[in-house]
């Protein structure tokens, strides 16, 4: 069993490239990823989850690779606009949430300073 | 003429003169020292001087002109400096999803964390919401009525009596090609016939004439366009499966099978391109006849099509599903009239008969046909299933591109029916015309959509969202009730439907709005009617 000291600040990653725990307490971040992308994409109605980076490369996804990499362009540009207009009408203002909706179905899209996540769900009509 | 002007001195001058001269001869008369009369005598000479000339000196001034002197100057120029580009598309290379560097899933673990419970929540809002019930938005235009926009005809092959038995759109859908032959009467090999095609995007577009016409020496039973060249076409005659590529116009065929043992031995009823199985940019040509056979030829080196994988339909094979009313003896083949493919699966095909019993079949089998018919590569049986048959032969059968299971046949019994690949009896019949149904085609943009062409000389669209007995729209194409034999949606224009009737004419027509943009879930409304009639 590892022993651990509470220093009062989070571990150090590991500099291994096999993922492992980083502390027995916070649970494996590989795990809780997966789970908690499981869990959205098994809402209902959900038809796929991404997550894409700064640049606008996915990262993880639950589509097929072209359909992956279409949406995470589209949408990283979108944000990014939406984002500027919002800071430009208020500047102390910003962007929390995008939801645009179609004929077809809702995408939804959660913005952040490094990643996006994105959702497709079919709403009940 | 001086003289007129001054008579006056002259005058005077002249009697002086005059008088001094007749002095002269007066005093020579006879005297001394002169000569006697008769005798030749010398006399001064008499001048009159002028007088008009001393009075009038002649001034003259000497003056020149000159035009100014030209100026001139020389230049050149000469373009000197070009600059090669070329541009060329290149087929898309897929892109992989990259996975997270090692550093990186703790904080994508932590954004997470952050962005979970907001996403769900609005999930949740979302499925319970009613905001946007009953909201449409309309972008386009909306066109009410269905209304014809071309009629093109050929006017020799319609003074021949052709029909137009096959349309085809291009890849890029401005294009449209028709077929000629006759449908009606079985002598196919000495009719001259024509494939015609139009460019509808042209402005000087002549509804009478076709911007490429080629002359085939037999009946055209068939057309289809290359899925991704905008200029080839294969048309099948008599057996034969020409390729001809129309932007060439001294001399437009490309390949031709030729009348070897491997071609039909019966008219040709459909013609395919399907994508090669290793080279998905290459394409094959399947063609599809009346004596059995489904054939996959290739076009090798110069003018050839050769043959490369052949299936023959053969009673006997046919799976037994559904019991067939006839259970001949011997190796009879059983013709093929119709072939579709699915979208869904690029193996799997559904051929329509003339027993009127639409077959399953896959380009995979692997068992041989038990067939005397020569070949040069093996012929292998492909029917994997049955399904219940019309009460004739079936004419046309289309396989619904939005569910993989749904298709649709029409045959000459009036009916169509809609059957799911999973069971062997018809999931819907329907009753469309009291005639021979020529051709039925799904929607490419409507799941629930799909068109007929009957013998009573017009099309019926169908919307199963809205009625399924009758026809939502009834267009009249010919006005003598002649049949109308071919119709095909474009899918590149999703509002242009072209058909062809047995008066050599091919209309295009336009299609209302409600036909052209899809509804919310209609796709799930054509999963639950698949369903609920498979029940």
């Amino acid at each position: 069993m590892n022993e651990w000291t509470n220093t009062g600040r989070e571990p150090d990653p590991l500099p291994s490239s096999l993922p492992g725990p980083t502390a027995p307490g916070l649970g494996e971040p590989q795990a809780e990823v997966e789970e908690t992308l499981k869990r959205i994409q098994s809402h209902k109605g959900v038809i796929g989850t991404m997550v894409v980076n700064a640049e606008g490369i996915p990262i993880r996804t639950t589509l097929d690779n072209s359909t992956t990499v279409q949406y995470a362009g589209l949408l990283h540009h979108l944000t990014m606009k939406a984002k500027s207009t919002v800071r430009d009408i208020d500047p102390q203002n910003d962007l929390t949430f995008l939801r645009i909706r179609s004929k077809k179905h809702e995408i939804m899209v959660a913005p952040d300073k490094e990643y996006l996540l994105i959702v497709i769900q079919n709403p009940c009509e | 003429m001086a003289t007129r002007a001054q008579p006056g001195p002259l005058s005077q001058a002249g009697s002086a003169g005059v008088a001094a001269l007749a002095t002269v001869g007066v005093a020579s008369g006879p005297g001394p020292g002169r000569p006697g009369p008769l005798q030749d005598e010398t006399l001064g000479v008499a001048s009159v001087p002028s007088q008009w000339r001393a009075v009038q000196g002649i001034r003259w001034e000497t003056k020149s002109c000159q035009t100014a002197s030209i100026a001139t100057a020389s230049a050149s120029a000469q373009a000197r400096n070009h600059v090669d580009a070329q541009v060329q598309t290149e087929a898309p290379v897929p892109v992989s999803v990259q996975p997270p560097s090692q550093y990186d899933i703790p904080r994508l673990a932590a954004f997470l964390r952050r962005v979970e419970a907001m996403v769900i929540r609005e999930l949740n809002k979302n499925w319970q919401s009613h905001a946007f019930d009953g909201f449409e938005v309309n972008w386009t235009e909306q066109q009410q009525m269905v209304s014809c926009l071309y009629t093109l005809g050929y006017p020799p092959a319609q003074a021949q009596g052709l029909h137009v038995t096959s349309i085809s759109w291009n890849s890029t859908g401005s294009v449209v090609a028709c077929a000629y032959g006759r449908l009606d009467h079985g002598d196919w090999s000495t009719l001259k016939s024509f494939v015609c095609a139009w460019n509808l995007d042209r402005r000087d577009l002549r509804p009478q004439q076709p911007s490429a016409v080629v002359e085939v020496p037999s009946a055209v039973l068939c057309l289809a366009f290359h899925p991704t060249q905008p200029s080839h076409v294969a048309g099948l005659y008599s057996g034969e499966v020409l390729v001809w590529d129309l932007s060439r116009l001294e001399d437009p065929l490309l390949w031709r099978t030729g009348l070897t043992d491997d071609t039909h031995t019966d008219p040709v009823s459909q013609v395919v391109w399907l994508p090669e199985p290793g080279h998905s940019h290459r394409f094959q040509v399947l063609s599809v006849a009346t004596d059995g056979k489904v054939l996959l030829w290739q076009g090798i080196g110069v003018g050839q099509l050769q043959l490369t994988e052949g299936f023959a339909l053969v009673m006997q094979q046919l799976p037994r599903s559904t019991k067939l009313k006839k259970h001949p003896r011997g190796e009879t083949e059983v013709g093929a009239t119709a072939v579709a493919f699915s979208s869904f699966d690029p193996r799997l095909f559904i051929l329509g008969t003339e027993g009127g019993f639409p077959l399953k079949c896959s380009l995979a089998a692997g068992e041989a046909a038990l067939t005397r018919m020569p070949s040069s590569v093996p012929l292998r049986a492909p029917a994997q299933f049955t399904f219940s048959p019309h009460g004739g032969p079936i004419y046309s059968v289309s396989c619904s591109p939005f569910h993989r299971n749904l298709f649709l046949s029409a045959g000459t019994d009036g009916h169509v029916h809609l059957y799911s690949m999973l069971q062997a009896p018809p999931l819907t019949s329907l009753q469309l015309s009291l005639k021979y149904l020529f051709a039925v085609r799904w929607s490419p943009v409507r799941p629930l959509v799909f068109a007929a062409a009957s013998g009573k000389g017009d099309v019926q669209l169908f919307d199963l969202q809205k009625s399924s007995q009758k026809p939502t729209v009834l267009i009249k194409q010919t006005q003598d009730e002649s049949p109308v034999y071919c119709l095909e949606f474009n899918s590149q224009q999703t509002q242009l439907l072209a058909a062809g009737d047995a008066q050599g004419t091919v209309k295009v027509w336009q299609l209302s709005t409600e036909f052209t943009e899809q509804g919310p879930r209609e796709a799930e409304d054509l999963d639950c009617l698949a369903a609920e009639v498979a029940a």
